[in-house]
């Protein structure tokens, strides 16, 4: 994994260095010019450009993995990993297993102690997790 | 009976004496913490004293789908036509048992629909709800030590009561203290967002929230749609720069250069240190040939350190080779 990503960096740089050639390099005023994006501009406070977007594309490949491994079906994964903007990928990237999951169950097999002080809880105002103590 | 016995039944008895005492010590520093959130004055003047959006449907959760549930809800109000079978998929992760907050917001834009991160605060959170936008929040129900996070769509509020009205897992209208929701939401760092379609901008948003909501759904849909969106941005924040410079790229996008060029200008004036402003009028002004107006917009990018000064160097090099 680690050559890999080592390897995928080296050629992203060189894909990177490569596209932004041309703008250098061509003085004819082209259709569309490369205009700096907006999202470039509200990153700009992270580290350089174009290390960023190596990251990012790092991102969403561990994205893809992390989602793949947390049970989602192969043919939705593309479109959540599309879904997300550059740093919600990286956020998810970084954090996914840290991150919480609304879920909203039931206490299902609490131990009697937490059951005993959540209750207290509950009761007093702190929580919500019993519909009886209401 | 023996002394043995005696004796242990006198331990026993001091034990739960002790235990009791404990437990009721814990109780006092608890209830101690529970305290009613104090809300400016400001929103009992000038919010209704009751709101509820009754209009917004109910779906109730099955197993541990809250966050699909929640999205259905503030989904279907805005007119979207879907269903919690149909967002299952989009959002839930099976091996967690629950849904991240990131892929709510993400799952939102794939409806063609913006996702605005609220401020923190019980004022605003009752804004929202005294505006007709039902509110998406985050809450831990139970302790931080023994997590339960929940998704729940707040729908109104009643101040005399102090009370918040939602739709929270199986029950249609759950009514909640403020206090005991806020200490219920406090605990996700009071998250919470509104749902809004392209070309309106709640009221109450912050500038920045609004910025990377706005940003983000450019990102995935593209910026001629998100134009709409920078407009009603920069009505309701005509100062902001980034905002006037989000504004010419989505207006570029559109094909009006001319407009694209004002909202640059605009923020390269509002903002003399946004390089990136200078940077985008000068590349636009040469498009336009207009050399001389394109130079200076230029040499003012290349003079300001940053991320966007090699390029601007670069432009005015093959300028000054032409």
């Amino acid at each position: 994994m680690k050559t890999l990503r080592a390897y995928l960096s080296t050629l992203l740089i060189a894909a990177l260095v490569i596209t932004s050639l041309p703008v250098a390099a061509a003085p004819t005023a082209p259709q569309t010019i490369d205009l700096v994006s907006t999202q470039s501009v509200l990153s700009a406070d992270r580290a350089g450009a174009d290390r960023e977007r190596i990251n990012e594309v790092l991102a969403r490949a561990d994205v893809q993995d992390q989602l793949l491994k947390q049970g989602v079906d192969l043919d939705e994964v593309d479109a959540r990993v599309a879904a997300l903007s550059d740093s919600e990928a990286k956020q998810m990237a970084d954090q996914l297993e840290m991150m919480p999951a609304g879920a909203g169950g039931g206490v299902i097999g609490a131990l009697f102690a937490v059951f005993i002080i959540l209750l207290i809880t509950d009761i007093l105002g702190l929580t919500d997790v019993y519909p009886f103590t209401r | 009976m023996t002394t043995k016995s005696l004796n242990s039944v006198f331990l026993n008895s001091t034990f739960s004496n002790a235990r009791f005492a404990g437990v009721f010590i814990m109780l006092l520093l608890l209830s101690g913490c529970a305290r009613n959130p104090v809300l400016l004055q400001s929103t009992y003047q000038t919010l209704p004293p009751h709101a509820e959006i009754t209009s917004v449907p109910f779906y109730a959760q099955t197993e541990f789908q809250c966050g699909p549930a929640t999205l259905a809800m503030v989904l279907n109000h805005q007119d979207v036509e879907t269903d919690v079978e149909q967002l299952i998929p989009q959002v839930f992760l099976p091996e967690r048992d629950g849904s991240v907050q990131p892929e709510m917001l993400a799952t939102v834009r794939r409806y063609d629909q913006l996702a605005y991160p609220i401020r923190g605060t019980m004022d605003a959170l009752l804004g929202h709800l005294a505006a007709g936008d039902p509110v998406a929040v985050m809450q831990n129900l139970s302790l931080p030590i023994y997590p339960m996070w929940h998704y729940a769509v707040a729908i109104g509020y009643d101040l005399p009561s102090e009370t918040l009205i939602l739709r929270s897992g199986e029950i249609e209208r759950h009514t909640m203290s403020f206090s005991r929701f806020d200490a219920t939401w406090a605990r996700t760092e009071r998250w919470g967002f509104v749902v809004a379609e392209p070309g309106t901008l709640p009221a109450g948003i912050t500038a920045r929230n609004a910025l990377e909501a706005i940003s983000a759904y450019e990102e995935t849909n593209g910026p001629r749609a998100a134009l709409s969106s920078w407009q009603s941005f920069s009505e309701h924040h005509p100062t902001n720069a980034i905002g006037q410079f989000a504004l010419g790229n989505a207006l570029y996008a559109d094909q009006q250069p001319e407009e694209a060029r004002k909202a640059f200008e605009r923020a390269a004036e509002l903002d003399a240190s946004m390089g990136a402003a200078w940077l985008n009028l000068g590349l636009l002004l040469l498009q336009q040939e207009e050399p001389v107006a394109a130079r200076k917009a230029l040499e003012q990018a290349a003079s300001l350190a940053g991320s966007w000064q090699e390029k601007a160097r670069l432009a005015i090099e093959s300028m000054n080779t032409q």
